[in-house]
């Protein structure tokens, strides 16, 4: 049975070049019988020369989308072959490909449209700082409080869906800074959205695309988003 | 007439003919001129005829004329900003959709590349 389980690894990469061999590897080693693709968002560095040397497929974005269109990307390639499974894994080398399996296996087993990579549920590997932890917090208390469900990491980029989450999210997702946003659209659509424990790691090159001064924003565009959702049908 | 209304005009009647000749070359689109030359043909009826100018300020109780002027021009000013910024919300989705099409379709191009010389390679 797990062999017919189409399934494909969505990477977006955005300057990756000097992660994106490592994060292959990863997958290739620890989950082999997954599919992957990296998107490449339009990078300044040699991540796309990188990939067609080591004959990766690639999603070349001819300008750049943001982390959004990027995934969403993958999301529509996925839809359009046909895949069951699609997980989300970023190019830094924060996500640990260890976890797929375990994460597909949830999600076929308890027949789930969403599986979240959660680095809270166990309190193991790279924490995030205190300030970002306590942003989480605040995104999970209001999606609980407005949808009832509880995401422990809703900021989590590690997330696997199902067929009809990847019909949907080909079909609408949010530009930037994606995550929590989309999670509640998917709930408020009746989707069933469950977490596993995982270990995430401190990126190994390039820098977060939330700054300090960007977090502000962050929160109050992200509360904003996950409002508008709620007015949404 | 006043000196400085026939100067108005001038001015008034050469940006409607730059905006027109604008449109001639294609530089800008009919669509999106139409309200610039709405205002610039309102600006000329109101510069030749300033009495209309009194009526309406008559008509909404203010004072001086020339706030009424203000006060359109304004408004004017916020329709057509939040007009472009609609437009830009239109433009940058269409954006994404046709470079996610365009990266969809090169992956499949190469796909089907390596088909074909798979193919020939065979014979």
């Amino acid at each position: 049975m797990e062999q017919s389980i189409k399934s494909l690894v969505i990477i977006p990469a955005y300057n990756e070049e000097k992660s994106i061999d490592r994060v292959v590897e990863d997958i290739r080693n620890n989950a082999p019988d997954f599919d992957f693709v990296v998107v490449n968002d339009c990078s300044r560095d040699q991540t796309l020369q990188v990939c067609r040397i080591k004959g990766y497929p690639v999603l070349n974005l001819p300008v750049n989308l943001g982390i959004g269109g990027a995934v969403q990307t993958g999301y529509r390639y996925a839809q359009k072959n046909g895949y069951d499974v699609a997980v989300q894994f970023d190019g830094d080398g924060q996500h640990d490909a260890g976890y797929l399996r375990r994460m597909r296996d949830k999600l076929m087993a308890e027949n789930l449209d969403m599986v979240i990579g959660s680095r809270f549920l166990e309190k193991e590997g790279f924490q995030s700082s205190g300030i970002r932890r306590f942003g989480i917090r605040y995104f999970t208390r209001l999606i609980r409080m407005l949808t009832g469900t509880v995401i422990t990491d809703p900021t989590s980029g590690m997330r696997m869906a199902g067929k009809r989450v990847i019909a949907e999210f080909a079909g609408s997702y949010p530009k930037d800074y994606p995550e929590p946003e989309s999670v509640v659209h998917i709930l408020r659509q009746g989707c069933i959205v469950d977490e596993v424990p995982v270990r995430m790691r401190e990126r190994m090159e390039g820098v977060s695309s939330i700054s300090p001064g960007r977090s502000v924003y962050y929160m109050i565009k992200v509360t904003l988003a996950i409002l508008m959702e709620m007015l949404r049908k | 007439m006043e000196k400085l209304q026939i100067i108005a005009a001038v001015i008034l009647i050469a940006s409607l003919l730059f905006i027109i000749n604008m449109i001639r070359k294609r530089t800008l689109e009919l669509k999106y001129a139409l309200a610039w030359i709405l205002v610039l043909v309102v600006v000329l009826i109101v510069d030749l005829v300033p009495a209309i100018l009194n009526v309406i300020s008559y008509g909404f109780g203010i004072a001086t004329p020339v706030n009424t002027l203000f006060l359109l021009a304004f408004c004017f000013s916020i329709v057509l900003i939040f007009i472009l910024t609609v437009t830009v919300s239109r433009l940058s989705d269409r954006i994404r959709q046709l470079s996610q099409a365009v990266a969809l379709n090169e992956a499949r191009i190469e796909e089907l590349e390596r088909a074909v010389k798979a193919a020939e390679w065979r014979k």
